[in-house]
């Protein structure tokens, strides 16, 4: 026989079980438009993973193709390299020609002196000869030629020097190859974490070549004030400073 | 006796670039490396070289490696080197310096900068 303590019991479960229901009522369409949601974003993120993953196989590849543009910019720089030397070298030739020319025009207004000493100012002969003197004197000409060549000479100088841009440019790109390996190795692993295949196998099979004993400045910068030099020289007198200073100190302590 | 440079530098056009500066400026006795390892065969091949001119980024052996190599045995630690470098920031110049470098250049240099240093390393000799 019940007790009505039992049966008061009884009607709080069941107004308990009354608030699940009620509550499960509230929940069921929160829980189906998650399912809803769900349904929707799964594709979506297989799409992120197969993004993810075909960007990172696409990853080797710039890396390959910046490591041939540096080989590219290399071989360029060298034939440059190679014209500018051709061009000095043709200068030297040139400029033996003109020491000689030098010579002969030198012998020539000896000869030309002596002449003039041996006619009278006055005569027809003295002014003819002097005429063709004056036509042949190029010394003006000569001076002109000379400076042009050095100016020349200079300007492939020049060029030489300015291709350091190539040794610095290709720091900066192996700069960003590592940073690429490194990317890559990342999102990788990132995408070999998620199982799928597919997926796997299409990264997997594509590395990047990285040279183990690579070293480079990933902060060369093309920078030719005399500012960057001169900052250097301060750091470098100041540390000598400090040294000779050290040095002074540990021989009077 | 007559300076006889060691050039080393792992790009070609540097190297050329640094040859070519020294000419130049009247040194055409000189030798060439690519690297540090290269640059300590070199050295030990042949005991006429007495100054040294390196780039630090090279691989298999880095100038700052070199440095402390030549620096470390007791044949050669009195060789002059100048390094010619990208590495501009205050940290690598205190490393070189530590590692003993005699002078330091950054790149992209101009001839007046590199004769001016070798200049000054050979008056402090």
């Amino acid at each position: 026989m019940q007790t009505p303590t039992n049966m008061s019991q009884i009607f709080d479960k069941l107004n308990d079980l009354k608030d699940i229901f009620r509550f499960g009522e509230r929940i069921v369409p929160i829980i189906q438009s998650l399912i809803s949601f769900m349904r929707d974003v799964v594709p979506l993120l297989e799409s992120i993973n197969t993004s993810i993953a075909d960007s990172t196989s696409q990853m080797p590849k710039a890396a390959n193709q910046i490591n041939n543009v540096t080989s590219a910019t290399e071989l360029a720089t060298t034939e440059i390299l190679d014209l500018v030397d051709d061009i000095s070298n043709e200068l030297v030739v040139v400029d033996g020609i003109f020491q000689k020319i030098l010579e002969k025009r030198s012998k020539k207004d000896e000869l030309y002196k002596k002449l003039f000493e041996t006619l009278n100012k006055d005569s027809e002969e003295y002014k003819l000869i002097n005429e063709i003197y004056q036509l042949d004197d190029h010394n003006g000409i000569f001076d002109d030629i000379k400076s042009k060549m050095q100016k020349i000479n200079d300007d492939t100088y020049k060029i030489t020097l300015s291709l350091q841009v190539q040794d610095i440019t290709a720091q900066q790109l192996a700069a960003v190859t590592h940073l690429i390996e490194q990317v890559h190795g990342k999102l990788a692993s990132l995408v070999n974490d998620i199982e799928h295949a597919e997926i796997k196998d299409k990264i997997t099979d594509k590395h990047i070549v990285i040279d183990e004993h690579v070293s480079f400045d990933p902060n060369a910068r093309y920078d030719k004030s005399e500012e960057r030099q001169q900052t250097v020289d301060n750091i470098v007198d100041d540390q000598k400073r400090k040294a000779s200073q050290e040095e002074i100190d540990k021989l009077f302590s | 006796m007559g300076l006889k440079f060691l050039v080393v530098d792992d790009s070609v056009t540097m190297r050329r670039i640094v040859v070519n500066s020294l000419k130049n400026l009247g040194y055409n006795d000189y030798v060439e490396a690519n690297d540090g390892n290269d640059a300590l065969a070199k050295l030990n091949a042949d005991s006429s070289v007495n100054f040294v001119i390196t780039d630090w980024n090279m691989p298999n052996m880095t100038g700052l490696e070199l440095t402390q190599a030549i620096r470390g045995d007791a044949s050669k630690n009195n060789l002059p080197i100048l390094m010619v470098t990208t590495r501009g920031v205050k940290e690598d110049i205190v490393q070189a310096l530590q590692a003993r470098v005699n002078n330091y250049v950054v790149k992209p240099f101009t001839p007046q900068i590199l004769k001016e240093k070798i200049d000054q390393i050979l008056a402090n000799l």
